[in-house]
């Protein structure tokens, strides 16, 4: 496992080293440079020139690159062109926003999800099969602001169940940990705190768990027929098993190989359709901030949000390797 | 009494029957043979014993198959004619892909078949126990041996932790597996072929049933391996008085073990007898044919072997006329002209033709 465990962190620093020079590649392709972002129209070619070589754009290409790196290393990715802000800081206050959003949304899709398709497999083609299945293709099918604006122009403005924007009510006093605050208030003891923020995170996570939901459904269901129907599930019911027993260790055990692949897949794509619940529910995580850095050509800050991601879907892809290693004794052992 | 008597047992799937009224019987300490090609029903029986076919919508009633039995058989073709719509009414019933199981499966007094689901997992590898045909296939990927072995133990017998390991390990030891502590903990794909179908049937006689069935254990193995399964199973039978339901296709393995012999076709018994004297006067054409297509030591090297015609896919309905019909070499006007009876007691046939094939 260890040996495993080794070779999978190799492979994954390899993969990191080849998307950072990707990404360098493109950002140097990109036309429109900062420099004419950050000086006016009408300023002189000798401008830009001192201005290019006071942010290092003279130097050669792979000193540039090797700059880029041990600056990547360092956690330093410069200021953000538009507040001028350490974009290090920038990213590090906005971001458990959105792993908390993430996480909530995740919980549920797999928390419904998997004992939905489950069921779905089991009494296949019942009305109970018939209706996930169509529930989870509206699931797709619905875009994640309209769903999110939908939720909150019933279940917040109109009948007023739920908060309607922020992380927690306006003036509330809290202190701050990871900035997962539903996590911070249960270790601190606030748990009017994370009561609070339970509240607020509800229909966020809501909107945001409806497409990885549906996708879970299919799979599950999927991969619970392909697995009822082998031989080792009818010798564990010829050992006159328990139901539980025979769909706990025989069934979802091994159903479960292609459910954690997904899982983890989605986990990754959650982080992209946040940026759009984020901003209907002003929800203050890295959505807000990506989209200025975007329209504003903020190089540096994009730079530093596509690093972030890129690290966390290489760990999320790391965390399901481990995983299928643990579930799925074949591939420890596979030299 | 026998320990398992089945008497009429009928297993339809939707529309299409795949066993018709078969019955057969096995006592202690005994091995009764299954024989039959692929499509034969015999899986489906041993199945249906154990309980373990998708259960069907339908009660189990007899009414559809004596109302298609009592229709008036005038000829062949007449019959076939309707028969269609006396499939569709019996089979109709039954939820897609369900089962729909009638007749008696009486194990030691008790009929299996109308025990409840609860009742019936109680027994299931507790009183009556099942090895299947591909052990690459039939144990758990990703949960170690020892614990496939110890959740029986634990279920039916109440051991625990410590003293259910050192009983797997004495298991897998009965059935010559050697370092049994250490395979304990290993997984099937660390295993051979023929280990995994040890562990099988060490899983099988874990809680000393009464009855064992073994659904053509040897047919994914080598032959050398063939034979030490065939051995273990016997002294089985042989030290503990279990009585051994073998199905198999393989006649060599008949030969080899069963005490008496039931040739299965187009899911109804068409020969029953003991195993020597199938051997040495078998009587049912299909019966000669399967033995005729064995290869054999004693015939000059470029003699052919003498194959079945067709596959048993073409059968006619056995209420039309014997489903063996169309493949038979002796077939005659009687054959097809209404159903044809097992006749004899201990060695008993379903051919018409009978004494003419003799």
């Amino acid at each position: 496992m260890l040996r495993y465990t080794v070779k999978r962190l190799l492979q994954l620093s390899v993969a990191l080293l080849g998307l950072s020079l990707l990404l360098f590649a493109w950002f140097k392709a990109l036309p429109g440079g900062p420099e004419n972002r950050l000086l006016p129209e009408n300023a002189t070619d000798q401008q830009r020139e001192a201005l290019r070589a006071a942010l290092g754009l003279d130097e050669p290409v792979w000193t540039q690159y090797g700059e880029f790196l041990s600056r990547i290393v360092r956690l330093d990715f410069g200021s953000s062109l538009s507040s001028g802000r350490p974009i290090a800081t920038e990213l590090a206050e906005r971001l458990p926003a959105t792993v908390e959003l993430s996480l909530a949304a995740m919980l549920i899709a797999v928390g419904l999800g998997i004992p939905l398709g489950y069921l779905a497999a089991k009494r296949r083609g019942s009305w109970i099969d018939f209706g996930t299945v169509s529930g989870s293709l509206l699931g797709t099918c619905i875009p994640i602001f309209f769903l999110a604006a939908m939720l909150k122009v019933v279940f917040a403005q109109e009948l007023g169940w739920l908060p309607t924007t922020f992380r927690l009510t306006a003036g509330a006093d809290f202190t701050e940990v990871t900035g997962l605050r539903v996590f911070d208030g249960l270790i601190t003891g606030e748990f009017g705190i994370a009561w609070d923020a339970v509240q607020h995170l509800i229909l966020p996570a809501l909107a945001l768990s409806s497409i990885p939901l549906a996708v879970i459904v299919r799979i599950t269901r999927a991969s619970v027929l392909d697995v009822v129907g082998e031989d080792y599930v009818r010798t564990a019911d010829a050992k006159g098993l328990k139901p539980s027993t025979v769909r706990g260790r025989h069934v979802m055990r091994n159903a479960m190989l292609p459910i954690a692949t997904i899982i983890g897949l989605l986990l990754g794509s959650l982080f992209a359709g946040a940026v759009l619940t984020e901003s209907v529910f002003a929800f203050g995580g890295i959505g807000s901030f990506v989209y200025q850095a975007t329209t504003e050509r903020d190089y540096p800050a994009l730079m530093g949000f596509i690093l972030v991601i890129a690290v966390f879907y290489v760990v999320i892809n790391l965390l399901v390797d481990l995983s299928y290693g643990l579930l799925d004794p074949r591939v420890r052992v596979r030299k | 009494m026998a320990l398992l008597e089945v008497e009429d047992l009928r297993v339809a799937f939707g529309a299409s029957t795949a066993v018709d009224g078969v019955s057969f019987s096995v006592d202690e300490g005994k091995v009764v043979g299954l024989v039959g090609e692929s499509g034969c029903g015999k899986s489906v029986t041993s199945l249906a014993i154990m309980g373990l076919l998708p259960k069907g919508r339908g009660r189990r009633t007899r009414e559809p198959v004596q109302a298609a039995a009592a229709e008036p058989v005038d000829s062949g073709l007449k019959v076939a004619a309707s028969a269609p719509q006396a499939v569709a009414a019996s089979g109709g019933r039954g939820r897609r892909g369900g089962a729909d199981v009638q007749g008696r499966a009486a194990f030691d007094g008790t009929d299996l078949l109308s025990l409840s689901p609860a009742a019936m997992r109680r027994r299931r590898g507790k009183d009556l126990a099942m090895v299947f045909q591909d052990p690459l296939s039939s144990l758990n990927p990703v949960v170690p041996i020892g614990r496939q072995i110890t959740e029986v133990l634990e279920r039916h017998r109440g051991l625990k932790g410590d003293k259910a390991s050192k009983e797997a390990a004495s298991l897998l030891d009965r059935v010559g597996i050697p370092d049994p502590l250490r395979r304990l903990k290993e997984y099937p794909h660390q295993l051979s072929g023929g280990m995994r179908q040890r562990v099988l049937i060490a899983i099988a006689v874990a809680c000393a049933p009464r009855l064992l069935i073994a659904d053509e254990p040897t047919t994914a193995l080598d032959v050398t391996i063939q034979a030490q399964i065939l051995e273990l199973l016997k002294d089985l039978v042989e030290t503990e008085g279990t009585a051994l339901l073998m199905i198999t296709h393989d006649l060599g393995v008949v030969a080899g073990i069963c005490d008496e012999v039931n040739v299965l076709y187009s899911g109804r018994v068409v020969e029953s007898a003991p195993v020597r004297e199938l051997f040495r006067k078998p009587t049912h054409p299909y019966t000669v044919g399967l033995l005729g297509s064995i290869p054999r030591l004693d015939l000059p090297i470029h003699e052919p072997l003498t194959p079945i015609r067709g596959s048993i896919a073409d059968v006619i309905r056995w209420r039309d006329g014997c489903a063996f019909a169309p493949r038979c070499d002796k077939v005659a006007a009687p054959c097809v002209d209404g159903e044809p009876a097992l006749v004899g007691a201990v060695h008993a046939h379903r051919c018409v033709m009978a004494e003419e094939v003799a």
